[in-house]
C-alpha cells in the first residue's frame, strides 16, 4: 500500500491541533492529522460520575485506557512508581478527536497584558525560570478574536474592568446566573470585588448551526448531550475534513519523528489501529499533543543531530512542567444555595490577577461548576470531619444543596526541575518510553495561593455562609489538565524550545502548538490561549508557504 | 456445609437469630428467605462482612444504608475480572476475613458479631493504623489494615454515591438523599 507524502502532519487533534489542521488545509496544504483516540459522544458515558474526564475514579470515559498506558511519577524523595491514566499522578488529557475540548468546563479566558510579561511586571523569582514571553498580548489579539469567533465564545468584556484591551466583542451574549451565583455577585459588589459572567466557550444562542445550551449543570467532565459546548471536535475539525485537503486517522499512536541526515524532519513513524508500524513523510510536522505528550515524543526523537531527542540540544525540552495551584474556599449556609441549573460556574472576578501587594501574579476567582456525589463525599468538609458513618451521611443529607465553592487557577512559577523525561524501563503497549513526570511547585505558589484562599473566603463569607474553610494546594508536581510550558517560546535558544512562532530552534520544519509553548501559564484555564497560538502558529506557517518556503 | 443445611441443625432460638441478621432486624417466623444478592466474586461469608462494613461507612438512617443500597454488590461487580478494580479482587478475599477475626483479641468476637459501639470503635483504630504492626504471616498477608480500611471506605463511597450501573446506589437512593 504506497504512502502518500503530505504537506504537513498535525499530531494530536485537541485544542491547537484541530485549528492547525483546519487553518493549513484550507490555506491548500495537504494535511494528516493524527490522534490516538477516536470519535466520542455524550451516549458513551452519560453523566457517570465515576468514569468523568475530569475526576476518573474508576477509568477516564475518554481514555486514555488503563490497558494500554502508563507512565512514571516521581515523588520529592526520588521514588519511581508506575501510574495508570485515572490517577491523578499521571496528568492526563482526554484521548479522543477534540481532547479536551469535548468535556472540559470550557471557560474561555484571554490572558491580561502582564501575564505575558512576567519578569518584566514582577522582576526575578528565586528558583524559577521566570521570563517574558516573546509576545507580547498585542501580538496574540487577533488570534484570540479568531478563537472567540470561529469556536464560539459567549461573553462580555464591558462587565470586566481588568478585561484586556479587545478590537471585537464576543460574538454570543454571555450567559445569565443560576440561583448561586446571583448571590454570590450580590456579595461580590458588597465587598468592592467587581463580579462578571464567566466567558464561555459554549452556545449561549444558537450558533455555528448548533443549538443553544440547554443549562444541564454536570457539565465539566462530561460530553454535551446537545453538542452546545464548542470544541475543535465540532467546528475546526469538520472543516479541515470538508476542505478536501486534511486526513483524519484516528485510533493511531504516533511514535516518533524521523529526521534525515541533514537534521530535518522528514516526517514520523506511528502505529496504527491494527498496531502495525507505519511511516509518514511530510513537509513539516506540528507537534499538538500536549505539554507531557509533545515533550515525550521529542525527547523519544534521538538523532545524530540530537542525541537527547528533537530540539532538545540545551536541555529544555520537557522542563517547566507547569498547570495551576487551584486554590479556594467553601461555604456552608442555613438555606439552599444550589440549583441544578448548568453549567454551573458563572460568576468570576479578576480583581486579584495581578499587582496584589506583596504578591506575583495571581488568579481569577469563580463559582464552582459542581460537586457531584461522590466527589462530594470525598471532599469538601471543614478541617476535622468524620470521613465516614454517621456524622459523614448527615454532613452530606444536610449539606449537599446549602454549599458553595469558589476556586481560582493560581499561576505557578515555572520551575527548572518540574519536568517530563522518558522512562529508560518503563514502556507502554506500542514498546514506547513513557512519560516519567518529577518536580515539586514553589513556595511563592503556596504564597500566593493562600493569599487567594482569603480572598474566597471574604467572599463566601459576604455571602452569608456561617462556616467557611480554605482550600490550599500541595506542593507536589502540577500538569494535570492545564498542563503547560514544556518547551516554551523564546527568543534564546539556550533557554527556550521554541521562537515566537512555535517554530523549533534549529529544525525549522517542526512546530508546536499546544500548551507546550507557554512560559507562563496565566492565573487562568489556559485553553483559549492555546487555541489562539494554533491560529498564528497556523498564520506564519501558512504566509511563509504562500510566499514559496517549504522550510527545507 | 451450605447455609440452607446448616439451618435445618439449628435451635430455634439460633434460628430466630439467623433470620434477625438476614433480614435486617426484625424478627420472622418461618424459614428465612434466600439472600437476594448472588455474589460472584465474594463468598457467603465475605459478602456478609462487607455488608456490615458497609452498613457502617454509611449507616441506615431514614435513607437506605451502604448494605441495602448495594455497596457490596457494587464492590463484587467490580472485582470480578471485567471490573474496574480487578486489581483489588486478592486484597478484599484477604482483608474482609481478616478484619472480621482480627477483633477477637481485643474485643472477645468477630466484626459481625459485634454491638454497634465497639464495632465503630475498633474500625477507627484499623484506619488510624493500630493494627498495622502485626507478625509477619498474619491473616493481613501483603495489605496493611489501615491501607484497606482507606480504599474499602473510598470504595463503598463510589458504591453508594455513583451511578447504579455500576451496581450500588440501588434506586438511586442516593441521589434522593441529598436531592441531587
Amino acid at each position: 500500500m504506497a504512502i502518500r507524502h503530505v504537506n504537513a502532519v498535525v499530531i494530536g487533534a485537541g485544542a491547537g491541533g484541530g485549528i492547525v489542521a483546519k487553518e493549513l488545509s484550507e490555506a491548500g496544504l495537504s494535511v494528516i492529522l493524527f490522534e490516538r483516540g477516536g470519535w466520542v459522544t455524550h451516549e458513551d458515558h452519560g453523566n457517570d460520575e465515576l468514569t468523568a474526564q475530569r475526576s476518573f475514579p474508576l477509568e477516564c470515559a475518554f481514555g486514555p485506557d488503563n490497558e494500554r498506558y502508563r507512565r512514571v511519577a516521581v515523588d520529592r524523595q526520588g521514588r519511581e512508581r508506575v501510574v495508570y491514566p485515572n490517577d491523578w499522578a499521571y496528568h492526563n488529557n482526554a484521548a479522543c478527536v477534540g481532547s479536551g475540548t469535548v468535556c472540559y468546563g470550557a471557560m474561555a479566558w484571554r490572558f491580561m497584558e502582564e501575564d505575558f510579561k512576567m519578569r518584566s511586571t514582577y522582576g526575578d523569582v528565586e528558583g524559577s525560570t521566570l521570563e517574558d514571553w516573546p509576545i507580547t498580548y498585542a501580538d496574540l489579539e487577533p488570534y484570540y478574536e479568531k478563537a472567540e469567533w470561529e469556536i464560539g465564545v459567549a461573553g462580555d468584556d464591558s462587565k470586566n474592568p481588568y478585561a484586556p484591551w479587545r478590537q471585537k466583542p464576543h460574538p454570543m451574549p454571555p450567559f445569565s446566573h443560576n440561583k448561586e451565583a446571583r448571590k454570590l455577585e450580590e456579595a461580590a459588589k458588597k465587598i468592592g470585588y467587581h463580579p462578571f459572567s464567566i466567558p464561555m466557550l459554549r452556545n449561549s444562542v444558537p450558533y455555528n448551526n448548533r443549538r443553544a445550551c440547554v443549562h444541564v449543570r454536570q457539565c465539566v467532565g462530561f460530553a454535551c448531550p446537545v453538542d452546545a459546548k464548542n470544541g475543535t471536535q465540532n467546528t475546526v475539525i469538520p472543516k479541515a475534513i470538508e476542505s478536501g485537503n486534511c486526513e483524519l486517522k484516528i485510533h493511531c499512536k504516533v511514535a516518533e519523528i524521523l529526521t534525515d541526515n541533514r537534521g530535518k524532519v522528514t516526517g514520523i513513524s506511528y502505529f496504527d489501529e491494527n498496531d502495525r508500524h507505519q511511516t509518514q513523510t511530510a513537509d513539516i510536522v506540528i507537534l499538538a499533543a500536549s505539554a507531557t505528550e509533545t515533550a515525550r515524543l521529542m525527547l523519544n526523537s534521538k538523532s545524530k543531530f540530537f542525541p537527547d531527542g528533537m530540539g532538545n540540544r540545551y536541555d529544555w525540552v520537557g522542563r517547566n512542567l507547569q498547570g495551576h495551584a487551584y486554590c479556594g474556599a467553601d461555604g456552608l449556609f442555613s438555606d439552599e444555595v444550589y440549583d441544578g441549573e448548568g453549567p454551573g460556574a458563572s460568576v468570576a472576578v479578576c480583581d486579584f490577577n495581578h499587582h496584589n501587594p506583596g504578591i506575583i501574579g495571581g488568579s481569577l476567582l469563580a463559582n464552582e461548576f459542581i460537586k457531584l456525589p461522590y466527589a462530594y463525599s470525598q471532599n469538601y468538609r471543614p478541617p476535622g470531619s468524620a470521613g465516614w458513618g454517621k456524622e459523614h451521611k448527615e454532613f452530606q443529607k444536610v449539606n449537599y444543596r446549602r454549599n458553595a465553592s469558589i476556586r481560582g487557577p493560581v499561576q505557578e512559577m515555572p520551575n527548572f526541575e518540574s519536568r517530563v523525561e522518558v522512562s529508560p524501563e518503563v514502556r507502554d503497549h506500542w514498546g514506547i518510553p513513557v512519560a516519567k513526570i518529577s518536580g515539586f511547585r514553589l513556595d511563592e505558589d503556596i504564597k500566593t495561593a493562600n493569599f487567594i484562599a482569603d480572598k474566597a473566603e471574604k467572599w463566601l463569607k459576604a455571602a452569608g455562609a456561617y462556616q467557611t474553610w480554605k482550600s490550599i494546594p500541595g506542593t507536589g508536581v502540577s500538569g494535570s489538565q492545564h498542563q503547560a510550558g514544556t518547551c516554551r517560546m523564546g527568543n534564546d535558544p539556550q533557554t527556550s524550545v521554541t521562537n515566537k512562532y512555535g517554530q523549533v530552534h534549529g529544525v525549522d520544519n517542526l512546530f508546536v502548538a499546544d500548551g507546550s509553548l507557554h512560559v507562563t501559564n496565566g492565573g487562568f484555564n489556559p485553553v483559549l490561549t492555546i487555541m489562539a497560538l494554533g491560529y498564528r502558529v497556523s498564520d506564519y506557517i501558512v504566509k511563509e508557504w504562500e510566499h514559496g518556503n517549504r522550510f527545507r | 456445609m451450605k447455609w440452607e443445611e446448616k439451618l435445618e441443625r439449628l435451635s430455634r432460638g439460633e434460628f430466630l437469630k439467623i433470620s434477625m441478621i438476614w433480614t435486617g432486624g426484625f424478627w420472622m417466623y418461618g424459614i428465612p428467605t434466600e439472600p437476594t444478592m448472588t455474589f460472584r466474586v465474594l463468598t457467603d461469608e465475605e459478602s456478609e462482612i462487607m455488608d456490615t462494613l458497609a452498613d457502617c461507612i454509611i449507616p441506615p438512617d431514614n435513607f437506605a444504608g451502604g448494605k441495602d443500597a448495594g455497596v457490596t454488590n457494587f464492590i463484587d461487580q467490580q472485582i470480578g475480572d471485567n471490573g474496574y478494580l480487578s486489581e483489588d479482587k486478592l486484597m478484599y478475599k484477604t482483608c474482609l476475613p481478616a478484619l472480621n477475626k482480627g477483633s477477637i483479641s481485643d474485643y472477645g468476637k468477630r466484626f459481625i458479631a459485634l454491638k454497634e459501639s465497639p464495632r465503630i470503635e475498633y474500625l477507627k483504630k484499623i484506619e488510624a493504623g493500630d493494627y498495622d504492626n502485626q507478625p509477619s504471616g498474619n491473616d493481613w498477608g501483603q495489605f496493611l489494615p489501615s491501607s484497606f480500611f482507606g480504599k474499602m471506605k473510598d470504595q463503598c463511597m463510589m458504591g453508594f454515591y455513583g451511578s447504579p450501573k455500576h451496581g450500588g446506589n440501588k434506586n438511586y437512593i442516593s441521589y434522593r438523599m441529598i436531592r441531587f
